[in-house]
């Protein structure tokens, strides 16, 4: 019977898109980078001075009269390079208070598309062998002592990934999570497969 | 409320919200707190010890706190705290579209059945008549989200019996089916879609995967068939977190046999002319939980593409100062969902939701007693629990 579904399994073939060497194939237009100036009133304020600030920003189209999503899924920030995880980068997750559409999207760059276990990036159930902690979700009382713990319980070299809006500026559902500093952002509510991935790539050094 | 009455204890049970306990046509006070979600065993045992999983494990999509009480292998008592990471929601004195932005962040992988139930509560406290094109294009994007969960729950389910390929290959669908709803959509979790008398979602490029749509229902079906002839995965499944009796609702009700679906029995959206009969089946374990979902995929595909021809964007121009009750419920992937609004010079004063997962997590914990720890994770998986809409408080 296993046969059966490695014969189907192979009948299929190369099911895996060639991002990030080429461009997204199917690029979600929200979230993605917006531009232009706009004096419109954000409801969850990602518009500061008429700048747009991907911090704050759910990407709920309600400026697109006079801002302009560009569709390009470069969404994040690293403030830290990991070159030591180079070969390979083991994530634990902690939902901290999401919607659970991080969590589906973060487990969606593992889909045939994707792949990202062809990058060396790796999903592991224990923060003993992980090297990279990814929180999600708004600041919540219950799983304030469970990030910390948890960060304490991982090895040395380690590092830090905000994901999402909820994560990094609260998207005006509650606070953001205070505790630990980031060694990446990843904004977007949620953000793509596209943005994790790379963002993910090059935060443990790797050329894409 | 055209939908809704207070104080009539009618129908089957639904769920509870803030204040009230929630039956099929009608809701009663509840002054008392909910019951906690437990079920301890009554002989003390020195052989059973307690076993924490969770709230952050590798296991499970989202965070959860399980204290299970076994002797080894078999659970003999479960305590759930589903509120570890619940959120606080500001929605009391705000905008229907500001409340709106939040409503849909609940839960994101339902954000459609959230929007739409909310909207509908609050077009029904507004008494309008909705557009017939907006009614089937609620449908339309109900059923490409029921589709995509129901696609989740059975991938979750491949995945703790090993079964590596059929997991990926309904991954590589689900992931098709959320591309198209990002380019109709513009947006791959229907965020800022739903709108008051409104769809905001491009039905003509929808009508251009038609062909799309039936190639995947085809795949999709192959899958199935394969897991279906599967013994070893069949075995996993069968005589697994057996549960026949109530709270039971969606999936889990009609695979225990139950005809209860909130599609056939409501009025809010016109599934009877599309001539719409719920699937039943008469096995209440995680098998028949399964078989359910891999059957409705195939109908909602049905659905989907009967309910898109009569599908059209359409205005309505409301007042901001509008007062007045209403509540509504339909069908999420999971179960009944159900909103009360109560809207002063178009803000909301109040609002409360019974969420599907609440009672789906009751029947679990129910269902999970002298099972086995290793089949924990199918008997969870089956009933498809969202524990973002469990533990939401509105402020």
């Amino acid at each position: 019977m296993s046969n059966q579904w490695f014969i189907k399994g192979v009948k299929k073939g190369i099911l895996t898109e060639g991002f990030p060497q080429l461009p997204p194939e199917k690029p979600p237009l929200r979230p993605s980078l917006l531009n232009g100036s706009s004096n419109f009133k954000c409801p969850v304020g990602a518009l500061d001075e008429n700048k747009w600030n991907p911090e704050k920003c759910i990407f709920c189209d309600k400026c697109s009269m006079e801002m302009h999503f560009t569709g390009d899924q470069k969404l994040f920030k690293i403030n830290r390079k990991m070159n030591a995880f180079k070969r390979s980068l083991y994530i634990y997750i902690i939902d901290s208070g999401t919607c659970g559409a991080c969590n589906t999207e973060l487990f969606n760059i593992f889909s045939p598309q994707y792949d990202a276990n062809r990058y060396g990036i790796f999903l592991t159930n224990t923060p003993r062998n992980a090297d990279v902690l990814v929180l999600m979700g708004v600041e919540t009382e219950g799983m304030k002592s469970v990030i910390e713990e948890t960060y304490e319980s991982m090895p040395e070299p380690k590092c830090v990934v905000k994901m999402g809006t909820c994560a990094i500026g609260g998207a005006g559902i509650g606070s953001k999570i205070s505790s630990l500093e980031p060694d990446a952002l990843i904004y977007g509510c949620p953000p793509s497969p596209y943005t994790i991935l790379e963002a993910l790539i090059e935060l443990k050094g790797d050329k894409p | 409320m055209r939908y809704y009455k207070f104080n009539v204890r009618d129908g089957y049970y639904i769920g509870e919200t803030r204040q009230f306990s929630v039956y099929e046509k009608g809701m009663i006070r509840r002054d008392e707190p909910l019951e906690r979600l437990q079920i301890i065993p009554k002989i003390n045992d020195k052989n059973h010890f307690n076993f924490q999983y969770g709230p952050a494990t590798g296991g499970l999509i989202e965070s959860l706190d399980f204290k299970i009480i076994t002797n080894g292998e078999a659970i003999k008592g479960i305590v759930v705290n589903p509120y570890v990471k619940s959120r606080t929601m500001r929605c009391l004195n705000k905008t229907i579209d500001e409340c709106l932005l939040l409503v849909e962040r609940i839960n994101g992988y339902h954000s459609a059945s959230h929007s739409i139930a909310f909207l509908s509560a609050v077009e029904d406290a507004l008494n309008i008549d909705i557009a017939e094109g907006t009614y089937y294009g609620r449908i339309v994007i109900l059923e490409l989200e029921r589709i995509r969960s129901h696609l989740l729950v059975l991938k979750r389910m491949c995945e703790p019996a090993g079964f590596g390929v059929p997991m990926y290959q309904l991954s590589y669908i689900n992931e098709i089916i959320t591309r198209i709803i990002s380019d109709i959509s513009g947006h791959r979790y229907f965020y800022s879609t739903n709108k008051l008398n409104r769809v905001d979602v491009d039905f003509g490029l929808l009508s251009s995967y038609i062909q799309t749509l039936i190639k995947i229902k085809r795949e999709f079906e192959n899958i199935f068939d394969g897991l279906l002839e599967s013994k070893i995965f069949i075995n996993r499944l069968q005589g697994n977190g057996l549960i026949r009796d109530d709270p039971l609702i969606g999936p889990a009700a009609r695979a225990a046999g139950f005809k209860r679906d909130a599609r056939s029995n409501i009025s809010i959206l016109p599934y009877k002319e599309l001539n719409f009969e719920p699937i039943i089946f008469n096995e209440g374990d995680s098998f028949g939980r399964f078989y359910i979902r891999g059957l409705e995929i195939s109908q909602s595909f049905d659905l989907c593409i009967n309910a898109l021809e009569r599908a059209k964007k359409s205005e309505y121009d409301y007042s901001n100062n509008f007062s007045g009750e209403g509540a509504a419920r339909l069908e999420s992937p999971s179960g009944d969902l159900f909103y009360y609004v109560n809207i002063d010079n178009g803000l909301i004063k109040d609002i409360q939701m019974s969420s599907p997962s609440y009672l789906n997590l009751k029947s679990f914990i129910k269902s999970a007693i002298n099972t086995i720890f290793t089949d924990f994770h199918f008997n969870f998986e089956s009933f498809g629990i969202w524990v973002s809409e469990v533990g939401v408080e509105f402020i």
